[in-house]
């Protein structure tokens, strides 16, 4: 019994951090029809900014705060400068937004000097019931991943912002004649992605090092998660994210930790094969 | 650090490794060129100057130990030079970045050998690089090779010397330290997968059952695995009462949180991360490495007039520096190497012939460096160096090293 609830908040509380950082990256691909090849880097600057804020030597929650704000900014930015000449070819966006997370990597290296750093957490300890040892952050990550799974599917379906949104993804010449400017509705749907990674980042960092590398190692399996989810739907990369992250966290269990990846992938990628559009197919045809 | 290049190289591309490189550079107050820079000597000298080659890491993933192994490079030669060069020549430096990267690093480090016509070549971090770079050095570059840092041992190359501890060094005291004097009898070995930890972990599993105690596991992970749940599982249902850690950056610290996490350490559990010296202490929280053990050549805790103000000078060479002279970076090694060649080329009286000054170096002994002396020992290509091991201390949020026990001359039992 004991064993089973540690296990079960151990698997819950990675796949909360994989839905976190995977939730930006899907709502951007289902959206708007882009995978943003900056997620990673996107991810990476929100830790930064809680390690930049914390260094300066204030609150790592005014970091946590200020995380999204920075990254969706950034993220209206980058979208205005240069996302928005690729909705007509989706490949040069992968190209494209992998650049600008190349950028952005390089330039928090240079700042890091290739350095890995400690980003503490505003919760350090554990609680500890019985024989279970819960993580007070990992608690807490848990809880702000079931409200912002929860907020943001109110954003996109019950608000008309949300219809807007959804609307421009089903059918953009229609949007644009009842009179909803895509432009900004794109603008607004990847800013609202990027404060998402920005947001999932700020939580992650305190559970890994800070390092240039930090948005790669989440880069593959966030998109496996979109692949496995299916593209199109809010709730399809959710279930995916959900997906991947039982897969890897479960499977150490049972097989060597070596073998474990593969057979992540392995299995993902015969989800993907046995249903082509992923687990959840409605929404864009 | 005998660390692999790992996935960081998947995304292996040019302009990052040049970026970061300009990084740290213009960290270091130096310009970029392409693949390898020069420091001449600041007096003048009559005789012509020894060509020393460093080929270390200042990009990429490494570069963090890379650019210690440099900044100590340079401070080394310095003083030498300052102090009127070898037998009257001055050394000029070399410096090839190998960015982490066997296949870069077998470029650039064969334009030392061919175009600067380097008289020795030190560095390399990880075994990996080692072994990328011993065969263009060494055997067609017919060039004297010096590895600086703590490694898997078993190197037994003519002509290849080892200035870090080898597995003996670092785990004949430690280990039994951990059963004998703290009651420690159940091990668990997480490691990360690559040579360093895999061979590393084979001396160790003798050294602990020859000492009586048990391995409730052996295991190895994916260089960057982030999730350790099962790991920490088998650590609480197995009883352990010591994990002894070679897991590496990135994965280590999201290891090392989950097991504090897991109440291990608060529990009385025992950890340790044999390579971790001062510049791995910012790496984590402070209080996840509260009680850690490492055994190392040296910690600025040591307490030898010699050891003090070679750092103190260091810091005044490099104020504030992101680089410590620290002994898991491979710096110490460096240091011990450069000054060991110095010894061998003075009794060679300025014969800078290979197989000479290599002759000059199997025998060669040091009175004093970083942690005390160390001497070669004949016909092993190790060398004898005093170990320390040490126990981290958290208070008030900062962390630095005790001395809980420190042997002379340690044995480097290998070849």
């Amino acid at each position: 019994m004991v064993d089973a609830i540690q296990f079960a908040f151990d698997i819950l509380s990675f796949i909360s951090v994989m839905v976190l950082v995977v939730l930006g990256l899907g709502i951007i691909a289902s959206m708007m029809g882009i995978f943003n090849f900056a997620h990673g880097e996107f991810v990476l600057l929100g830790g930064f900014t809680v390690f930049m804020v914390a260094d300066a030597g204030h609150n790592a929650w005014w970091g946590i705060a200020l995380a999204p704000i920075v990254v969706g900014l950034l993220g209206l930015v980058v979208e205005r400068a240069f996302v928005r000449r690729f909705y007509a070819a989706p490949a040069s966006a992968i190209l494209g937004t992998y650049a600008i997370g190349l950028v952005i990597r390089e330039t928090v290296r240079t700042f890091l000097g290739g350095h890995y750093e400690s980003v503490p957490e505003p919760w350090p300890d554990f609680v500890t019931i019985g024989a279970i040892s819960f993580s007070a952050w990992r608690s807490f990550i848990i809880a702000v991943t079931i409200v912002v799974i929860g907020g943001s599917w109110i954003f996109l379906t019950k608000t008309s912002t949300g219809l807007k949104i959804r609307g421009s993804l089903e059918n953009p010449m229609l949007a644009r004649v009842c009179g909803i400017s895509t432009a900004r509705v794109y603008a607004l749907t990847f800013a609202f992605g990027s404060a998402l990674a920005g947001l999932a980042g700020a939580l992650i960092v305190p559970l890994y090092q800070l390092s240039a590398d930090m948005g790669l190692r989440f880069l593959v399996q966030s998109f496996l998660s979109v692949m496995v989810g299916g593209v199109g739907t809010f709730e399809g990369p959710v279930l995916g994210a959900i997906t991947v992250g039982a897969l890897v966290a479960g499977l150490p269990w049972l097989a060597p930790p070596v073998l474990a990846d593969p057979v992540a992938l392995l299995i993902a990628l015969l989800i993907v094969k046995v249903r082509r559009q992923g687990l959840i197919s409605r929404g864009r045809k | 650090m005998p660390k692999q290049s790992g996935r960081a190289l998947a995304g292996g591309l040019d302009r990052r490794r040049m970026l970061s490189g300009a990084s740290a550079l213009a960290a270091s107050g130096w310009m970029a060129g392409a693949g390898s820079w020069l420091l001449r000597p600041q007096r003048a000298f009559a005789a012509a100057p020894i060509k020393m080659g460093i080929a270390t890491d200042i990009t990429g993933a490494f570069a963090p130990w890379g650019n210690a192994n440099w900044q100590v490079a340079q401070f080394v030669v310095e003083e030498i030079n300052a102090a009127g060069g070898i037998v009257g020549r001055p050394v000029q430096l070399h410096l090839a970045d190998t960015a982490t990267d066997p296949r870069i690093a077998v470029g650039n480090v064969r334009r030392l050998i061919q175009e600067y016509r380097v008289d020795v070549v030190l560095g390399g971090i990880s075994s990996a690089m080692r072994q990328a770079i011993k065969d263009p050095i060494v055997n067609r570059g017919r060039t004297l090779y010096i590895y600086p840092e703590q490694y898997e041992g078993q190197e037994c190359t003519k002509h290849l010397y080892c200035t870090g501890p080898t597995p003996a060094q670092q785990c004949d005291e430690l280990i039994p330290y951990l059963i004998k004097a703290q009651g420690r009898k159940r091990f668990a070995l997480p490691a990360a997968n690559y040579v360093w930890p895999q061979q590393l972990n084979k001396y160790v599993r003798k050294v602990i059952e020859a000492n009586g105690a048990e391995i409730v596991f052996e295991e190895y992970y994916p260089l960057d695995q982030s999730e350790y749940s099962a790991t920490i599982g088998k650590i609480r249902d197995g009883k352990v009462d010591c994990v002894f850690n070679t897991v590496i950056p990135p994965g280590v610290q999201p290891f090392m949180r989950q097991l504090y996490e897991a109440g291990f350490q608060h529990n009385g559990g025992i950890v340790t991360l044999i390579y971790y010296d001062e510049m791995s202490l910012h790496h984590h929280p402070t209080r996840e490495l509260n009680g850690l053990y490492c055994c190392l050549d040296y910690f600025q805790a040591v307490d030898d007039p010699f050891s003090k103000g070679l750092q103190e000078r260091y810091r005044k060479r490099f104020p504030d520096t992101k680089y410590p002279f620290t002994a898991g970076t491979g710096a110490t090694g460096l240091y011990r190497g450069i000054k060991l060649y110095e010894t061998s080329v003075k009794a060679t009286n300025g014969d800078l012939a290979r197989e000479a000054v290599s002759a000059a170096f199997d025998r060669a002994k040091l009175e004093n460096g970083p942690g005390g002396g160390a001497e070669m020992v004949p016909g092993h290509m190790h060398c004898a160096m005093n170990m320390y091991i040490a126990r981290c201390k958290a208070e008030n949020n900062t962390a630095r090293y005790e001395i809980i026990a420190a042997r002379t001359m340690v044995d480097p039992r290998e070849c």
